[in-house]
């Protein structure tokens, strides 16, 4: 072959890699044939530049601080969003529990997943955050590497949902929408269900020296309530702890007398 | 500490019960009440992310229930002094609990006397949980 058609292929290759790598053909799910995935070496050593912090640790959330995502004063629902909301406040009243889906092993998803006892444990790379909780061994995968949210006709649906995130000054910011429609709470005992509607914006900054991290949570959820409703959680790093396996196993609520009990308003 | 020398009688940790802890709710117990029963153990599993006794109890009547008695994981029972031998079935023990608002045979898990006269409760999350429903005695150092 003669350098010049050589020299010609090359750039041909390089075309098409590069449109196959263009970060705005790229979608979170179903990526063409070929794309790199976050954890590919040629994603990983791709140039950027270097990130505020590093998120990496084992974090748990500050305890003494609410863990609960409860509507904010001045919280308007919709009628869907009221039913759920009244029929709670029934069954709270009555002192029995509404809609425990994540007794019964539903995962609890974003947002409730985020502020659980069980520690996170989150891995830093320069394409990508990898969370696992504790808890039934949630996965989180925030994507760094500039793709965008996957078509929502085509996305499939998650409890976790679907995480692009972008650094801005000092802040990791996180967005996330393709959740789930049913079995999904933002604050199930209190009634607040969260549709595919939801949209939940994390911004992340550090504090401490790297021993705090600050969030700030933006929800909306326009088929359960008006606007948004923001909350500023922290976590604290726990180095002297790692995560197990811990599975939400079908027979191992058939031993938990409060997921059984009658108290529980399972429609 | 002194609480740990009485001989056999209190090795207890720490005797919160945590209801907020973890994935569901405990609002079917009833927290302001303590029940104490005698039993035959009929299994103890040591999981994540609960473990749990289910222990036979003979009524009055004579007839036997089985205590269903929700226990915390193996990270807050190891620091109470548990290891997954601690009971067995066949075990004849003495439980406490806080019990279910509806009557069902069973409950959150407070302590448990062993046949050798040890007694032991389950630690708390760290930073504490819900407010505490029992007389608390130190955590145990980690």
């Amino acid at each position: 072959m003669s350098k010049f058609r050589i020299g010609r292929i090359g750039m041909a290759v390089l075309v098409v890699l590069g449109v196959m790598t263009a970060a705005s053909d790229l979608l979170a799910q179903f990526q063409p044939p070929g794309t790199l995935g976050v954890l590919a070496p040629a994603n990983l050593a791709k140039p950027r530049p270097k990130a505020p912090f590093d998120i990496t640790g084992t974090w748990l959330h500050s305890r003494g601080e609410s863990e609960r995502f409860e509507p904010p004063a001045g919280f308007k629902l919709t009628p869907f969003g009221q039913k759920h909301y009244d029929a709670a406040a029934a069954a709270t009243a009555a002192g029995k529990i509404y809609r425990n889906d994540i007794g019964l092993c539903w995962p609890a998803g974003v947002p409730i997943m985020m502020t659980r006892v069980w520690p996170i444990q989150m891995i830093q790379l320069p394409t990508s955050v990898f969370m696992i909780s504790e808890l039934m061994n949630s996965l989180r995968i925030v994507y760094m590497d500039g793709r965008k949210h996957t078509d929502p006709d085509i996305v499939v649906r998650s409890f976790n949902g679907e995480s692009i995130g972008r650094w801005e000054g000092d802040a990791l910011v996180i967005d996330t929408t393709n959740f789930v429609d049913e079995h999904h709470w933002i604050f199930d005992r209190g009634g607040i269900p969260a549709t595919d509607a939801l949209r939940v914006i994390e911004r992340i900054r550090m504090q401490n020296e790297g021993k705090r991290l600050e969030i700030e949570y933006t929800l909306t959820d326009s088929k359960v309530f008006v606007g948004d409703w923001k909350f500023v959680k922290h976590w604290d790093r726990v180095d002297d702890r790692d995560i197990a396996e811990v599975e939400c196993l079908p027979d191992l609520n058939d031993h938990m007398p409060t997921v059984h009990s009658s108290d529980n308003v399972r429609q | 500490m002194k609480i740990f020398r009485l001989g056999g009688l209190v090795a207890i940790a720490l005797c919160f019960v945590v209801t907020a802890f973890a994935h569901h709710s405990a609002a079917g117990v009833d927290t302001t009440k303590t029940v104490t029963h005698e039993g035959v153990v009929k299994i103890f599993k040591w999981a994540n992310p609960h473990s749990y006794l289910e222990i036979e109890v003979q009524g009055k009547d004579g007839a036997t229930e089985t205590w269903n008695l929700e226990m915390m994981p193996p990270s807050y029972l190891v620091p109470a002094g548990w290891t997954s031998k601690t009971v067995k079935a066949g075990d004849k023990i003495k439980f406490s609990a806080r019990p279910m608002k509806n009557g069902d045979p069973g409950g959150l898990f407070v302590s448990i006397t062993l046949p050798d006269g040890k007694t032991l409760g389950q630690t708390a999350p760290r930073g504490g949980g819900a407010a505490p429903t029992a007389p608390a005695a130190p955590a145990a150092p980690r």
